[in-house]
């Protein structure tokens, strides 16, 4: 542990130059910088495993970010991270501006700014009643109990509990609801930054929408940043303005989503699953048609599809057609 | 497989009117079953759909006795031709019954009773009175068609989630059923342990000849079954084919379920006046659906020109 902390101060002075890095827009300080992050596991032992491998990446305030990768590819040390769960072995990271580890011994402040769901989280509620549940973390904040009532009326609004079920036991109610109580305990703390591992998981189609756009609407009214870790490209396409991708310990791609969508191909040649509509421009271009390869959702497709057997352009040159069509997606 | 071939095969579950509720103290006694009526055959690979709480879960636990508590319940579910909800039934059938359905669940982590992946899959069928040397024999078979021979010495918490399952399936296989429930089986998975399952599934299903009872809420999971059941608020709306199960969207939608997004784009095209053939199920056959059609219209307008 010393080891660790002491090779954290001494990283501090890497100024190595960042190769690359998503950008962000000139002024703007991004919400979360990581700057030549490393990480392992069971470091100096046979089992030594790179979790995170010079990761350099912006997070930009008041977005929705969706973290994608495969099982193992560090996004979830990736996010224990952020609210100083854990202590990156080498690099820094920024919250608005400011190293998370500057005071190691405030670290636990960070933790109120920086809100972590993790994985079933339903598995984490303790309390006799949801009321109390949303409110544990207010209390420890040691806020006034009119405040605390404030945030968990607020907080169970955005996820779609109703008042009756503020009485009753969490252990009493369907898992879905559980969920919900789990991560309105969260959003009651009003973090700077909320992060989701995995929050639809085990969800029917309904129920993941409907956890999604509360989401989605707790970011957008709140102008909170948001990160959520996902397999589901589909979901991402579908709630995230940006998208990170990391594949073996690194990042492979971030950015906006269309930027991240129109490499399909790739994302594929890593073994992500991608949205069926995307894997379907892939097939229809492959035999010849001309669509945007960038597509993700279905209204997009079928503007796409209606172009390329409407227009009578094509009606000229069967093998030709228009050049790429403006960026749709 | 064709209907035809499939009408012919012997009936192995028939669930006849069956209703089934809570009892009426608990917090919510409403019908979890309502005259559910569903036929499953020998060799069938049947997708059951259904939001949470539509009662496909229970279904599924009545028919394998996972639930024995029948107090509350109504009609027959016959297995094999013995109504498995009947006073009369012995412990021994019921026994029976386990041994020829068997059952795999959500969570992986739940499933696994021992320290070595091989004893693990040997567990079932050791209490069957199996003897040792072909014991040895299933275990090897088993672990062979879920593909982890190679894990045999290992330990099941030190693996992935796709594998975990793949164990827990070898488990039941070793005991030779006819029938296997996955019960939500990948919800719990990430991408690549999902397909493992899947295949695992499939296979079990077209070489094994093992009638697949697969509960899910993933519609592409579902496309790849011979039939598709949906519930929804203890009642099957939707029984046919993927093909015809998906051409009723709008049900499917008031259900709680999307068609797979490839679907729905192909769908879009049909109700613009474009004639589209053939399955419209996978993202594959989509394609080649829309690429015949759209050659079609091409090979047409160039001989205009």
């Amino acid at each position: 542990m010393k080891k660790r902390r002491k090779n954290v101060t001494e990283t501090v002075a890497d100024t190595t130059p960042v190769t690359y890095m998503n950008p962000v827009p000139e002024g703007e300080i991004p919400m979360l910088r990581l700057t030549h992050v490393n990480y392992r596991y069971s470091a100096g032992t046979p089992f030594e495993v790179k979790a995170l491998d010079d990761i350099n990446l912006n997070i930009r305030r008041g977005r929705i970010t969706g973290l994608i990768g495969h099982t193992g590819c560090g996004k979830s040390t990736l996010v224990q991270l952020f609210n100083g769960l854990n202590r990156a072995e080498s690099g820094t990271v920024e919250l608005d501006g400011e190293d998370i580890w500057k005071e190691p011994k405030e670290i636990g402040k960070i933790r109120f700014r920086v809100g972590l769901v993790m994985q079933y989280p339903e598995y984490q509620l303790f309390e006799e009643t949801v009321r109390a549940d949303i409110g544990f973390g207010p209390k420890n904040m040691k806020l006034s109990p009119e405040e605390i009532e404030e945030r968990v009326n607020e907080a169970a609004a955005f996820v779609g509990l109703t008042p009756d079920l503020m009485d009753r036991s969490p252990f009493d109610l369907s898992g879905g609801q559980k969920r919900r109580v789990a991560i309105a305990g969260i959003m009651a703390m009003r973090p700077q930054v909320l992060v989701l591992d995995e929050p639809a998981a085990g969800l029917d189609p309904q129920g993941r929408h409907s956890i999604f756009s509360g989401i989605r609407d707790y970011g957008r009214r709140t102008g909170c940043t948001v990160i959520i870790v996902s397999h589901s490209m589909e979901d991402m396409a579908q709630y995230c303005d940006d998208v990170v991708v990391m594949a073996h310990s690194k990042v492979l791609m971030a950015g906006g989503r269309d930027s991240v969508f129109i490499r399909a191909d790739e994302l594929e040649g890593v073994g992500l699953d991608i949205p069926l509509v995307t894997k379907l421009t892939i097939l229809l271009r492959e035999g010849g048609m001309k669509i945007d390869p960038g597509l993700y959702t279905v209204d997009a497709m079928e503007d796409a599809l209606c172009e390329a057997f409407g227009l009578p352009l094509y009606c000229d040159s069967p093998d030709g057609g228009p050049e790429k069509g403006g960026g749709r997606a | 497989m064709d209907d035809a071939s499939t009408l012919e095969r012997p009936v192995l579950i028939d669930v006849k009117d069956v209703s089934y509720a809570y009892p009426p103290e608990s917090s919510d006694p409403r019908p979890v079953l309502s005259h559910v009526n569903m036929t499953v055959r020998e060799g069938e690979y049947v997708a059951i759909l259904g939001h949470n709480g539509s009662g496909k879960s229970t279904l599924a636990k009545l028919i394998n006795l996972v639930i024995d508590d029948y107090t509350y319940a109504e009609g027959q579910i016959l297995v094999n031709g013995r109504d498995v909800m009947s006073d009369d039934i012995t412990e021994e059938e019921i026994l029976d019954l386990r041994r020829s359905v068997g059952m795999v669940f959500q969570n992986p982590d739940n499933q696994l009773v021992a320290t070595i992946v091989e004893e693990d899959v040997a567990f079932g069928p050791e209490n069957l009175g199996i003897p040792q040397k072909e014991l040895r024999q299933r275990v090897d078979d088993a672990l062979e068609t879920v593909g982890m021979t190679e894990y045999a010495q290992h330990e099941p918490h030190r693996l992935s989630g796709g594998q975990k399952q793949r164990v827990a399936i070898a488990g039941i296989i070793a005991m030779k059923p006819r029938c296997m429930i996955f019960d939500e089986s990948t919800a719990m998975l990430d991408p690549m342990g999902r397909k493992e399952v899947v295949a695992t599934m499939e296979k079990l299903n077209r070489e094994e000849g093992i009638t697949v009872l697969s509960i899910t809420h993933y519609m592409d999971e579902a496309a790849r079954a011979d039939r598709v059941v949906v519930l929804s608020d203890g009642k099957i709306i939707l029984d046919g084919t993927p093909d015809y199960v998906f051409d009723h969207a709008e049900t499917m939608r008031a259900a709680g379920l999307d068609l797979p997004q490839c679907t729905a784009a192909a769908k879009y095209l049909k109700t613009r006046g474009v004639k589209l053939e053939g399955s419209l199920t996978s993202v594959e056959s989509c394609a080649e659906a829309i690429l015949k059609a759209w050659r079609e219209r091409q090979r047409k307008e160039g001989a205009c020109d």
